[in-house]
């Protein structure tokens, strides 16, 4: 019983030379132009609205606000947008998770759950150089992106800076500006690739990559970024308009009184310092022997903070993305 | 000896008219003669039927020498069945001389079968219709014609040619059955 | 390229999830030029073989190799195996011509006037959105785009259980004929034992997770008989290895493993078995094995 003859086959190397990277780009765009579009959407509405509140902004900072401490400033500018500017920035800090869960999480997921990856991981282009490809190609596109928007947010957001309204080590816009943003939109991304390999589920990882991105920035607002660098300590009560108060604290005699916040202050000053006195709590208190202390951030290391946060995000990216991209090879079918 | 596919043809199937093989001046290459059918319920096997099929076309000359055999793509796309089994069906037809395959261009027929005389088909007949008056009589309905017939050519077969593998035949498909 | 080279050969695989083991001692070597099919029940561990097979899993003991001796799952397998799932997977947003472009991206050969001619010659508009095509369509799209890159070998799991009776045939025809044009091997799982015996010559039976036979079909069938006679002799085949008894008050069918020329017993006709039959009745005797027998050795490929 011999088996149908077979025809000659053309010669093929031995040992393959693998495809090339730039295959990838068009299949890359193809599969992922939903995603890609949504996050061009949702920057791109965004961004059309900083732009034309921006003008607004600026035109009337120019205007108003010379000097700063005018009463026409405080009427015509902080008055007038300052709360709209605190929306804003609440607003944006939804963005990266968005943009992570909904960009990052679907890439692997869908294909395990729909099946396709069926077909995409016995295609001679090889699953791990697919895997690294479409997820460099897309997360460099979504890092560029928001990068380039919180650029525009640094334009809309000066006026604010210039009038004292918000310092750019605050909570409130620190991750939107400078190179946090795109770090964290990095970061997203990767925790939402990571999360869909490990549930195989595009609706169940979308909800870990929003869980898990908000504790990581709940955990990076409240306790980690004020640690980068320790905090001066003075006790000087001027302090300059550009630092970040960490914490406050009163001390007597060399130790440890109470916070600056709470009923033991509320019951120190009742004590010393009843109905109106001159100057501020801190400077009553003084005269009572209560020296305040203040733990700070000076201004000046807004960018060293914003090097150390990218930093450490981006390399956290790094990490999830080969993390992802080792369990696509170790053929977990 | 190998047996070439031959040529490809765009899927379609290889019917054409008796006369195909055509002493026309156009340098065509001739579709066979025949086309083949499965009867999947009928418990024969696959290769054995097209084997019939090709005997059974000599016979009623349907096939002469010189014609060709179906090509086996064309078999294989209109049938949707394994091309080892046509291969196997052409190389039996040529054990049995019947066949020969020129490399490049597909299978030809190559000798008739043995005729059997106008006169000794006539004897055959007579006395098969005697015998089925028999069988009639001792009470055997045709089912049970057909049985023992089938049986007696199975174990005819085994005598003269060894025991084969797969059962002898369930009789032609013209000659009536039950 | 050797022609008896093996396309799948496998010793002693296994493959577990979690406590229980899909496949167990398999050893298996398939070779070129045939159609194998992998039958059995549900659960036997059809689906994983094949898995294993293309590299989409890792084996848990034992070893897999393709295509003559490489490693299921390396670059130069991934290169000749084009595989179709079960449900033939596409990308529903895709267009059926984003998936011939997708295709041709990710491989090496993609016959691309190939495939446009017989999508034309199905009816399968290259602008429609691949989810959008009926179950048969989106089949025949998904073995159009595997044929088109000129494999090797062919695997296919399950590949015509969505299918109606003509879209069914119309597949298998284009998988036979591909045999024919390019000389592909094919090993395709399936549930229609119907339809096998026109369509198969290599023959793998999986019950349970594990190989209860394999061979060529002709191999196997003429390794077989049906002996039927009185039901009160039946307990006398003890040095026969019987694998289905089926009797009657007065009439026993007993399904043996013997050689064409082995005698029969007086008083008992014996009669060959269809594959149908034989399939059946193994299945039907999950402690039955027939031992397995590779078509030749493993080849020693030298390319």
């Amino acid at each position: 019983m011999t088996p149908l003859t077979m025809l000659a086959r053309p010669e093929e190397d031995a040992r393959l030379r693998p495809l090339p990277w730039r295959r990838m780009a068009w299949v890359t765009w193809r599969q992922h132009r939903f995603a890609l579009g949504g996050v061009t959407v949702l920057l791109g509405a965004f961004a059309v609205y900083l732009w034309l509140t921006g003008l607004q902004l600026h035109h009337a900072y120019a205007t108003a606000c010379h000097p700063v401490s005018s009463l026409a400033c405080a009427m015509n500018f902080t008055g007038r947008y300052g709360i709209t500017g605190i929306f804003v920035s609440v607003a944006l800090q939804a963005v990266p998770p968005l943009i992570g869960a909904f960009a990052g999480a679907p890439v692997l997921a869908r294909e395990l759950e729909t099946g396709t990856f069926r077909y995409a991981w016995t295609q001679a282009f090889g699953r791990w150089r697919w895997a690294v490809a479409k997820l460099v190609l897309l997360a460099v596109a979504v890092a560029a992106a928001a990068e380039a928007f919180s650029l525009l947010f640094s334009w809309y957001n000066q006026p604010f800076f210039a009038a004292g309204y918000v310092i750019p080590l605050s909570t409130r816009v620190f991750d939107l500006h400078g190179i946090a943003f795109a770090a964290w939109t990095l970061a997203a991304f990767a925790i939402g690739v990571l999360a869909g390999m490990l549930i195989r589920r595009v609706v169940p990882a979308i909800a870990a990559t929003l869980a898990v991105y908000a504790g990581l920035a709940l955990a990076t607002t409240v306790y980690l970024r004020e640690h980068y660098m320790a905090p001066l300590i003075t006790s000087r009560l001027n302090l300059p308009g550009s630092a970040w108060v960490v914490s406050q604290w009163y001390a007597k005699d060399g130790r440890f009184a109470f916070p600056s916040r709470g009923s033991q202050l509320v019951s120190a000053l009742s004590r010393y310092c009843p109905g109106n006195f001159d100057g501020s709590p801190a400077q009553c208190l003084s005269r009572h022997g209560y020296t305040q202390w203040s733990a700070y951030q000076p201004g000046s290391r807004f960018w060293p903070f914003q090097w150390i946060e990218g930093g450490w995000l981006l390399a956290l990216s790094v990490l999830l993305i080969a993390a992802a991209v080792w369990l696509v090879r170790r053929r977990a079918a | 000896m190998t047996i070439d596919k031959g040529d490809k043809l765009p899927a379609g199937g290889a019917g054409g008219s008796p006369a195909g093989a055509g002493e026309g001046t156009v340098p065509r290459r001739p579709a066979s003669p025949i086309e083949f059918r499965l009867d999947a319920a009928s418990g024969v096997p696959t290769y054995l039927q097209l084997v019939q099929q090709v005997e059974h076309a000599l016979r009623l000359g349907y096939l002469k020498p010189g014609d060709q055999l179906p090509k086996v793509r064309d078999v294989v796309a209109s049938l949707a069945i394994n091309p080892n089994t046509v291969l196997k069906a052409y190389r039996d037809l040529e054990a049995k001389g019947l066949a020969a395959g020129r490399p490049g261009q597909g299978t030809f027929v190559q000798a008739g079968l043995s005729q059997v005389t106008l006169p000794e088909l006539a004897g055959l007949r007579k006395s098969l219709l005697g015998w089925l008056a028999a069988a009639d009589e001792a009470g055997l309905d045709e089912n049970g014609m057909v049985a023992l017939f089938t049986s007696a050519l199975r174990d005819f077969h085994e005598r003269r040619s060894g025991p084969r593998t797969r059962g002898g035949a369930a009789g032609d498909g013209t000659e009536g059955v039950a | 390229m050797s022609m008896s080279m093996n396309v799948i050969e496998a010793s002693g695989l296994g493959k577990r999830y979690g406590g229980t083991w899909a496949l167990r001692e398999c050893s298996l070597a398939i070779p070129a030029g045939h159609v194998a099919a992998l039958v059995g029940p549900n659960g036997a561990g059809k689906t994983t073989l094949l898995n294993l097979a293309v590299g989409l899993a890792a084996p848990s003991a034992g070893g897999v190799t393709v295509l003559g001796g490489l490693p299921a799952g390396s670059p130069e397998a991934l290169d000749g195996i084009a595989f179709v799932a079960q449900d033939t997977p596409v990308y529903r947003n895709l267009s059926v011509a984003d998936m011939l472009h997708l295709t041709r991206s990710l491989n090496r050969r993609f016959d691309q006037s190939y495939a446009r001619a017989r999508l034309n010659e199905l009816g399968i508009p290259l602008k429609r959105k691949a989810g959008r095509l009926s179950g048969g369509q989106q089949a025949q799209l998904a073995l159009t785009l595997a044929l088109a890159r000129r494999p090797r070998l062919l695997v296919l799991d399950e590949p015509v259980a969505m299918l109606d009776p003509v879209a069914r045939h119309d597949f298998m025809a284009t998988v036979l004929a591909a045999m024919v044009d390019d000389g592909v091997s094919v090993v395709l799982s399936s549930h229609v034992l119907a339809e096998l015996e026109r369509v198969a010559d290599y023959l793998i039976l999986l019950s349970r997770g594990r190989v209860q036979m394999a061979g060529e079909v002709d191999d196997l069938l003429a390794g077989h008989r049906i002996l039927t006679g009185p039901a009160a002799e039946a307990g006398n085949f003890a040095e026969r290895p019987v694998v289905h008894a089926s009797r009657a008050e007065a009439q026993a069918h007993l399904l043996i493993r013997a050689a064409a020329d082995d005698p029969v017993p007086p008083g008992w006709e014996a009669h060959p078995v269809s594959l149908e039959e034989l399939v059946l009745a193994y299945l039907r005797e999950p402690g039955a094995a027939a031992l397995p027998g590779p078509a030749r050795e493993p080849s020693k490929v030298t390319r």
